[in-house]
């Protein structure tokens, strides 16, 4: 069909005079050219500034006043410092809590206190987590100046540990907390799977040591970046990191704090500090009731039966590297509930061989 | 307490009392270079959509799509000051649309219909090309997308618009995804330069 009308066509302008052709191409091109320019006319508006400079409010007239640029301005320094202020006095309170007062449902009351406010209200930053890749760029580039608080944030937590052990972790961190609330039915995790697990989190401070020590354009802090929980606290954020986190909070219900024992890279550091602790956690040794309820309370794995060379029997202790000051074993002691029902006549009786048993678990 | 102090005790103390000792040298060395709290703020001069100089680029859109909030932190705002509050503006308009009856271009820019346009002073009712208008930008609309900042630059605008961050929004994440994102490094984290900066 093509073929055949494309002969005709050439056999058609071959009759005709090459000049009707010339102006045939001519008139396309004119009307192509005034549908061009129209085109452009119908539907662009041919725009050019109207003004060289702006004009003042005496140009504009009839009493007209300069409205102010909208802003926000940041948060109040001093709303830092009771940031900080708060940090120090919820690591005092864990630690009276959890040594001396042996309450858990104090701990409790503090672990929702602190996850409303550091992570309901601050939404998860600044945490002592994450302050760990801006101490390490600050180490490691000189141009990069740390902010104060970061600093106090980092600091505070491990001054706290080296006097009181992992206080941080019992009552003070909302990551803890929200796993801590959810723990319904705890497992114990088999010793050598426990240990396996728990290497992974110092692979994971030397990843993000290392990811934040690069140079500036290469730089990425990993641990905010893979933060599970911060999303519960800020009802946004990434699926992937909100699925994860659901996950990690579903594994929570049976087995203790998933994150904390096993990824937090925070815990590497406080762990090894609180093994110089001044004072921790401790199992009060006593003669005649040697029950063990205490160690199948840990969920954590942290009461172990230790045997000391000068004694015929073992006794519990409480492994200060691994214990997270929850103050669930108190719950559960027959000892500690004769004390709560008459605390005045028991109460001291109680608190004084506790003191002396801290040194035994070092 | 009536005990002697054993050898366990007394080098328990020292061991402790260096580690305090050393975590404090090492804050205060670092606190020696530390400063105050940064935020994060847009520098309009790397802003690919506020910086002179570079022009025919495509408006870059990801202060609005990258940051973790729903509503972005970022939104632009319009200095009064330097605004020409022309009739026809161009970051109100989209200048490429066809023109309508009253002889202006019939699409807005702005995808959220976030500008809101207002005659001020002298009013006169016959003639609205004869007047002066002025441009804001409702931050409850806005999501910082930024392509009323790319359409305001110099030389098709005054540049009255630009980026800021919202800090009532802003949840000052130690890893900024905007930052992480941005192409020009323009989002950083310092601290703010005094009044004149906010102003």
């Amino acid at each position: 069909m093509t073929a055949r009308s494309g002969r005709y066509r050439r056999a058609w302008s071959d009759r005709q005079s090459p000049s009707l052709t010339a102006v045939r191409r001519a008139i396309i091109v004119l009307m192509a050219a005034f549908a061009w320019a129209g085109n452009l006319q119908a539907q662009q508006y041919h725009y050019e500034r109207p003004v060289q400079a702006a004009p003042t409010v005496e140009d504009i007239g009839n009493g007209y006043e300069l409205p102010a640029v909208q802003t926000h301005p940041p948060r109040a320094w001093w709303r830092h410092l009771i940031d900080v202020a708060v940090l120090a006095v919820a690591l005092g309170l864990c630690a009276w809590l959890a040594l001396w007062r042996r309450s858990r449902i104090g701990l409790v009351v503090l672990a929702i206190g602190c996850l409303l406010y550091f992570g309901l209200y601050r939404e998860g930053c600044v945490c002592p987590i994450g302050a760990i890749q801006n101490v390490t760029v600050a180490l490691t580039d000189p141009q990069y100046a740390v902010s104060y608080i970061v600093l106090a944030f980092f600091f505070l937590p491990l001054v706290a540990a080296v006097l009181f052990g992992r206080v941080f972790c019992g009552g003070v961190c909302p990551l803890g907390a929200i796993q801590e609330l959810v723990l319904l039915r705890p497992v114990t995790v088999p010793r050598r799977l426990d240990r396996a697990l728990g290497t992974i989190k110092w692979v994971y401070l030397v990843l993000a040591v290392w990811f934040a020590a690069r140079v500036a354009a290469e730089r990425d802090f990993i641990i905010c970046r893979f933060d599970p929980f911060v999303g519960f606290f800020r009802f946004a954020g990434p699926a992937h990191m909100l699925l994860i986190g659901a996950g990690l909070l579903a594994l929570g219900l049976f087995v203790g704090r998933p994150y904390c024992r096993y990824l937090c890279p925070y815990g590497p550091l406080l762990s090894l500090l609180s093994r110089l602790a001044w004072r921790s956690v401790s199992i009060t040794p006593d003669k005649e009731l040697d029950c063990g309820l205490c160690a199948e309370a840990c969920p954590y794995g942290a009461i172990r039966r230790e045997l000391p060379v000068d004694e015929q029997t073992g006794r519990y202790v409480a492994v200060r590297s691994a214990c997270l000051a929850c103050a669930r074993c108190f719950n559960y002691c027959p000892r500690q509930r004769v004390r709560g029902r008459d605390a005045a006549s028991q109460g001291a009786q109680v608190d004084q061989p506790a003191a002396g048993a801290t040194g035994g678990t070092a | 307490m009536t005990d002697r102090p054993t050898r366990r005790d007394v080098l328990g103390h020292a061991v402790r009392g260096t580690a305090l000792v050393g975590l404090g040298g090492l804050a205060a060395y670092l606190a020696r270079r530390a400063g105050p709290e940064g935020v994060w703020q847009i520098d309009c001069e790397k802003c690919v959509n506020s910086r002179l100089g570079a022009v025919g680029v495509e408006v870059c859109e990801r202060c609005a799509t990258e940051c973790v909030l729903p509503l972005s932190a970022v939104r632009a705002v319009n200095d009064h000051a330097r605004c020409g509050r022309c009739y026809i503006c161009p970051a109100y308009f989209d200048i490429k649309s066809a023109v309508n009856a009253e002889g202006l271009p019939s699409q807005k820019l702005c995808p959220r219909d976030a500008i809101e346009r207002t005659p001020i002073g002298w009013v006169d009712p016959d003639d609205p090309a004869n007047n002066y208008y002025e441009y804001t930008i409702d931050e409850r609309r806005c999501n910082g997308c930024g392509r009323c900042v790319l359409a305001c630059k110099e030389p098709a605008g005054l540049g009255s618009i630009r980026l800021v961050v919202r800090y009532d929004l802003c949840l000052d994440c130690n890893r900024c995804s905007i930052a992480q994102a941005c192409p020009d490094d323009a989002y950083v984290r310092e601290p703010l330069a005094g009044d004149e900066a906010t102003a």
